[in-house]
């Protein structure tokens, strides 16, 4: 990236001047070539010419000013709005000396397709406003002096009025495309920057609080406590770190959201002790889906929390295919008897059977629950559509 | 008697750790305080186990952890982290590490996971299982002609329990195995992760021409 600049009136961007210059080496080129045309055609209907002298010294003048333009426009610090001005008068006044160095009814002016130069420069400087602005005053002094109009004159002048502007406004895009790249560049740095420093700090007070933890427990009674305490502080930083891993980078398409993220964060509000695994990167789905899926799993670990008791603990897993997702969770309580969810359902007491079947039948998954000696676990599969 | 070099920037966990697994028995060879140390004394005092912080200030957790084990196969790493960067933790057991705890582990685990590491068991927590798991399902959900290895259906099924907490004693009550099957197939899952490390490290020299003229 170039060095900033403090130059322009709007706060123009570094990249948006990177352009501008890009595209006056671009108008260069450009300018060389419509000067070769135009002494070219000059010097092929010399004979067109009743003050042949004045003609080759306007011709010469207009040469000399393309190189002087070229070199002028190559450095920000000169584009200064007066050459701009200069530019494009010196185009009129060879178009305005044309019926009296040729003759009344002349055909071609002698600056002809050389206009372009000054045309373009204003449309990349000033926009499509600059562009229809030269493009108007070129026009007229095309047109002002011609005894009569004929198609060809009118096709060029079209073409000009229509083009000046085009050029213009998409000159305009490009620099705003810029800045607007270089803003995101910019957010983009400084979040990363903000999550490294991030880092840092937490590192630092995760070791500590690991550290009571460790000490406390050690130590025994109101110790323990505020080591207890630290522990539950620890899995909580550790957890929303994580959560930030795995927060999308681009913003995406807007309806999606990580379950990853979001069962995460469910989890460590959740009065439960409870463990999230991940698959380590963002597990995209619909917000929809996403909502329903941690509702469900809450209702889990309500359950556990109802059944088993505080001190029980949970872990949910989280895995994600192409085809479905599948969300596991168990808990470490006695489990559940065989049949009795059956027998609560069919006594119409449907409190878990709805809060979780329900909810993922209704995404078109399944939910199974299995229990034994290990505790109990449920196993919510949800298909991706 | 396990001998143990620890490897910490933090010298009070340095500390911490090196008087637990004393008092437990185990010979502390070594400590050293970032990576340049680590490899420095690493050879002299050819440590069983070490019991490596991630989160070295020179960053170079991953990166030693392969060199250790290149300079020596048969020693064994054990990582201890505070905040379980999650692909930094993939990338240190991918490179060889067999072991994972966090910090806020007791004493007790601790010094029990230097024994299994040391013994050559895995020690994962259910975190990593979850990881090891959305690796695979990574290279599962990838184009068919891949050439790095997946898991069984069993191996998925017993990361699948690990990842929910379950010990391996649960695992093997629930699917009636022996204890010593269900270690098998956890270590062949960190196996083979380890192997897909090397396949796709191959893959990757070839592709940008590393195999010619190296020899």
């Amino acid at each position: 990236m170039s060095s900033r600049s403090p130059r322009g009136s709007a706060p123009r961007a570094d990249s948006a001047l990177a352009v501008e210059d890009r595209l006056y080496s671009a108008l260069a080129i450009v300018r060389v070539v419509v000067t070769i045309n135009m002494v070219g055609l000059n010097a092929y209907r010399r004979d067109n010419f009743s003050h042949p002298d004045v003609a080759l010294a306007i011709v010469l003048g207009l040469v000399a000013w393309t190189a002087a333009a070229i070199w002028l426009y190559r450095d920000r610090a000169r584009r200064t709005s007066a050459v701009l001005v200069v530019d494009l008068a010196i185009v009129l006044a060879a178009m305005a000396a044309t019926p009296w160095v040729k003759s009344e009814h002349f055909n071609a002016t002698i600056p002809g397709f050389w206009v372009m130069g000054a045309l373009l420069a204003w449309a990349i400087h000033w926009h499509w406003r600059g562009g229809l602005v030269a493009a108007a005053l070129i026009s007229a002094s095309d047109l002002l002096p011609r005894a009569e109009i004929d198609q060809s004159n009118y096709g060029n002048v079209f073409l000009i009025l229509i083009g000046g502007p085009i050029v213009g406004f998409m000159c305009e895009s490009l620099q705003r495309m810029a800045r607007e790249r270089d803003a995101a560049e910019r957010t983009a740095a400084a979040a990363d920057e903000r999550t490294r420093l991030a880092r840092a700090v937490h590192d630092g007070v995760l070791q500590v609080l690991a550290m009571t933890q460790r000490r406390g427990t050690a130590a025994g009674g109101e110790w323990a406590d505020l080591g207890r305490l630290a522990g539950e502080q620890e899995r909580s930083l550790r957890s929303l770190i994580r959560q930030q891993d795995t927060v999308p980078t681009a913003s995406g398409p807007g309806a999606q959201v990580d379950l990853a993220g979001a069962l995460e964060a469910m989890a460590t509000a959740h009065p439960v002790r409870v463990e999230v695994a991940t698959p380590g990167a963002a597990v995209p789905v619909d917000r929809h889906v996403a909502q329903e899926t941690v509702a469900a799993v809450k209702a889990c670990l309500d359950n556990v929390l109802t059944h088993v008791g505080p001190d029980a603990s949970a872990w949910v897993l989280a895995q994600s295919a192409a085809a479905a997702i599948t969300i596991s969770v168990r808990d470490d309580g006695p489990g559940i008897e065989a049949g009795r969810l059956e027998e609560a359902a069919a006594q119409g007491r449907l409190g878990v059977s709805s809060s979780i079947r329900g909810r993922i039948e209704e995404l078109g998954g399944t939910a199974v629950m299995q229990s034994g000696t290990w505790g109990t676990e449920w196993e919510l599969t949800v298909p991706l559509a | 008697m396990v001998r143990v070099m620890v490897v910490d920037d933090h010298p009070m966990w340095r500390d911490a750790v090196e008087r637990d697994l004393q008092a437990a028995g185990h010979e502390v060879v070594a400590v050293a305080a970032n990576g340049r140390e680590a490899m420095a004394r690493f050879p002299a005092a050819t440590p069983q186990v070490v019991v490596l912080d991630l989160q070295l200030p020179d960053h170079s957790g991953v990166q030693v952890t392969s060199m250790m084990l290149e300079h020596d196969p048969a020693a064994r790493v054990l990582i201890l982290s505070a905040s379980g960067e999650q692909t930094d933790v993939l990338d240190a057991i991918k490179a060889g590490a067999t072991g994972y705890l966090v910090k806020s582990a007791s004493s007790a685990e601790l010094v029990s996971a230097v024994t299994r590491v040391a013994e050559g068991d895995t020690v994962f927590t259910p975190g990593l299982a979850g990881l090891v798991l959305g690796e695979f399902r990574r290279i599962a959900d990838g184009p068919a002609d891949d050439p790095r290895d997946q898991l069984t259906e069993r191996e998925t099924e017993i990361l699948k329990m690990v990842a929910t907490g379950m010990s391996y004693k649960q695992i093997a009550e629930r699917l009636v195995l022996s204890h010593r099957t269900v270690q098998n197939h956890v270590q062949n899952t960190l196996r083979k992760l380890q192997m897909n490390n090397r396949v796709q490290l191959t893959r990757w020299a070839i592709e940008h021409g590393l195999d010619e003229g190296d020899d």
